[in-house]
């Protein structure tokens, strides 16, 4: 912080600044701000249209009942499509960071460089593939696949864990939790990996030869020494990517299999929070209060993945880099 | 960000680099000054554009430019609407129509807005909110709905005979076996397997559901998730999106049986899927009756048959009027009702029986609207669908059935209703 020039002229305007100068700070402010802008309106005109219906402690129930004949028992508690979300996006991370370490360790320290110079961009590529190609292939390749192949093999070889049984007809189509969790997987790892992978190379050189030194092996050195070195981006690669897969819609859209119920295997179909706000959408504009809840879970989805996101940042930016040897 | 972060933080520590500080300060001061260029070059650009658009909207309408026509909302519509807007515009070149795939939801609050000329709706917007927005039900095609399943050991040749009392019951959970007695009592000889019944539906919000719905709730007392685009299901019912998706997902789904509209029917078909034969309510074993007779297939007579019976429940001016079993006073949601007409009440008169799931295709316009001189284009293009529009060139495509003769009458008297101007 102390010695950044741009942060430090923009923090104190007045001493010894020209007109000129301050004007230039002031419009500079004022484009910095602009994403803030974004971020106030967005809230605030979604609030707005929520008209601050509230729906009672029932609004995190578990009784999804839009019908719109009857208002007097119509019901709009998202437990079981916060219980999707949670289920995918969580279980989807933690395999994505078993992937994502692995992977960019290989590719800072154990690939030789022709492999890591190729594996590296190609990782970063899958995040460049549109969510709704990973859809439309986990739908049409994979459903099938899964239900006849993957579902059938799972339960048999894991089906007295809880959670992992469930009937034929449960996993007939394919799609569900397991599919979504595939998918969701692959399209995290890039960016988990990419986070993992560019600490691990921001690493003081110092330290591994010192590791080295002393007579550990490479992949001593990057158990003991790299590795804790940088936990702190390991955690905050982790937050990003759970707000990536918390967020993600169509993919995961086209292979969860919408169905509102809570979960009781994960063999079968799920709604999370996002891909609800695209299923009911259209019926909303026609159900006024169905409008306002889903405005009204889509603002929770935001503040998830809003301090997901914050914290992550943050966490990112306070690593303890030291030493020329941080950049790449 | 990670590499921004990590050259920022290196910066930091280099205490010998002024140089590179200086240069990198007036980088800093370069790219703000060219950010604000930019934001204000988008900005002019913005309301120079917007004000280009909005003028050339406000004054369209004149005979020489072309004049185009909007229209959004339901799915099953817009392939219709496709093919009925380049054929108007041969007759009538300086008029184009713009549809657009939304949904029945977004085309009834467009229409409702005025945001749109023209909302495509599967289901009619109710008579209250019509008169109150002074807006219009136009029925423009008949559409009809089937119930398929995924039968091992039966030909898909063999339709089942079902109707709505038993069809609410497997949705509800009432009925779970294929060999349920009620479904067996209907289907004498036909051998049905012991397996669970996989009752799937729309996950979408969809006009489908809507219908689907409302027959249940029609036809069965015991139904309690009401009717409407989107509804409350039974845990056991897996869903998919879109009919598309409803196809691929029976397909997949053994024992499975899916409510998917008639335009499907080749593409259901072709995936080896039947269909039932639906039956009114006195075809129900649960209530005595086991005529084979009244049990229908969705021929486009039986279609025809129940619209022609549904028009006596017609609403005028609104339109509005639900052809499920034979017709429905719009707002009626109590239990099953038995219409004179249908099969079996009255065993003097031979009447056939009609095919009971079926719908009409609904434009949505404004009664009185503000541009008056435009209106006058929508109304003819909404006269060209009841002529031109209702030949086979344009509905078969579609798998839509025309018009009544009797529902084109009602239309036209409809019609009068709108205010023009030249």
């Amino acid at each position: 912080m102390r010695n950044q020039p741009g942060v430090a002229r923009l923090s104190n305007p007045p001493g010894g600044m020209s007109l000129r100068q301050f004007f230039q700070w002031l419009s500079g402010a004022a484009v910095a701000m602009i994403p803030l802008y974004f971020i106030i309106a967005i809230v605030a005109t979604l609030v707005y249209a929520s008209g601050f219906q509230n729906f009672g402690w029932s609004f995190f129930s578990t009784n999804w009942n839009p019908n719109p004949n009857d208002p007097s028992v119509a019901a709009y508690g998202w437990f079981d499509f916060a219980v999707g979300s949670a289920i995918t996006s969580a279980i989807a991370l933690a395999l994505a960071m078993v992937l994502s370490l692995g992977l960019a360790v290989c590719i800072v320290s154990f690939l030789p460089p022709f492999l890591s110079r190729l594996a590296a961009p190609v990782t970063d590529m899958l995040a460049g593939i549109p969510s709704v190609v990973y859809g439309i292939w986990g739908y049409v390749i994979l459903a099938p696949y899964f239900s006849k192949v993957i579902d059938p093999w799972m339960v048999g070889t894991l089906g007295f864990l809880p959670g992992f049984n469930a009937t034929p007809t449960q996993y007939a189509g394919g799609v569900g939790l397991i599919l979504a969790i595939f998918i969701l997987t692959i399209m995290v790892v890039p960016i988990t990996t990419a986070l993992v992978r560019d600490s691990l190379r921001s690493i003081p050189k110092e330290l591994e030869e010192a590791g080295l030194a002393l007579g550990a092996t490479r992949w001593e050195t990057m158990r003991r020494v790299k590795i804790p070195f940088i936990q702190r981006s390991i955690f905050s690669a982790g937050l990003l990517g759970f707000g990536r897969a918390i967020g993600e819609t169509v993919a995961v859209f086209m292979v969860i299999g919408n169905e509102v119920t809570l979960p009781t295997s994960i063999f079968g179909g799920s709604t999370t929070m996002a891909t609800l706000l695209v299923s009911q959408m259209d019926s909303a504009f026609t159900y006024p209060l169905l409008l306002k809840a889903l405005v009204e879970i889509a603002l929770v989805l935001m503040v998830i993945s809003l301090s997901v996101n914050a914290i992550g940042l943050r966490l990112l930016g306070r690593k303890t880099v030291t030493g020329p040897g941080g950049i790449e | 960000m990670t590499n921004a972060q990590t050259a920022q933080g290196t910066q930091d520590d280099l205490s010998g680099g002024t140089i590179r500080r200086k240069s990198s300060m007036m980088s800093k001061g370069a790219a703000a000054g060219l950010a604000i260029v930019l934001l204000i070059v988008g900005l002019a650009g913005g309301v120079v554009v917007g004000k280009y658009v909005l003028s050339s909207s406000s004054s369209g309408g004149g005979s020489s430019a072309v004049t185009s026509i909007t229209e959004t909302g339901s799915s099953l519509i817009f392939p219709a609407m496709s093919l009925w807007g380049p054929g108007f515009s041969k007759l009538y070149p300086n008029v184009n129509v713009t549809p657009q795939s939304t949904g029945s939801g977004t085309g009834q609050s467009s229409a409702e807005a005025g945001t749109v000329d023209i909302g495509g709706t599967d289901v009619w917007l109710n008579t209250t909110t019509a008169t109150q927005d002074t807006l219009l039900n136009f029925p423009s095609a008949i559409s009809a709905q089937l119930i398929f399943y995924n039968l091992p050991g039966v030909s898909s040749s063999t339709h089942l005979n079902l109707n709505g009392t038993v069809i609410a019951m497997i949705y509800s959970g009432a009925i779970t076996k294929w060999n349920d007695p009620l479904i067996q009592a209907a289907n004498p000889g036909v051998s049905l397997p012991s397996n669970t019944i996989v009752p799937i539906h729309r996950s979408d919000g969809s006009g489908d559901t809507g219908m689907f719905s409302s027959m249940c709730e029609l036809s069965w007392s015991g139904w309690t998730f009401g009717h409407g685009t989107t509804i409350q299901w039974i845990a056991s019912s897996p869903s998919y999106n879109g009919n598309g998706g409803m196809v691929t997902g029976l397909s997949n789904t053994q024992y499975g049986i899916a409510y998917i509209g008639i335009s499907y029917l080749s593409q259901a078909s072709a995936a080896g899927l039947g269909y039932a034969a639906l039956g009114d309510n006195l075809a129900n074993s649960a209530t005595g009756g086991t005529d084979a007779a009244n049990y229908v297939l969705p021929t486009s007579q039986n279609i025809a048959y129940d619209a022609n019976l549904g028009l006596q429940y017609l609403a005028p001016p609104s339109l509005a009027v639900s052809l499920i079993l034979g017709g429905d006073v719009v707002g009626t949601t109590n239990g099953p009702t038995i219409y004179p007409g249908e099969g079996g009440t009255n065993p003097t008169v031979a009447y056939p029986t009609p095919y009971p799931d079926v719908n009409l295709e609904y434009l949505l316009i404004q009664e009185h609207p503000k541009d008056l001189s435009h209106q006058k284009y929508v109304v003819q293009f909404l006269e060209w669908i009841l002529s031109y529009g209702q030949t086979s060139q344009y509905l078969s495509a579609v798998n839509f059935l025309p018009l009544t003769p009797a529902i084109i009458g009602y239309d036209m008297n409809s019609l009068q209703l709108v205010s023009v101007s030249n």
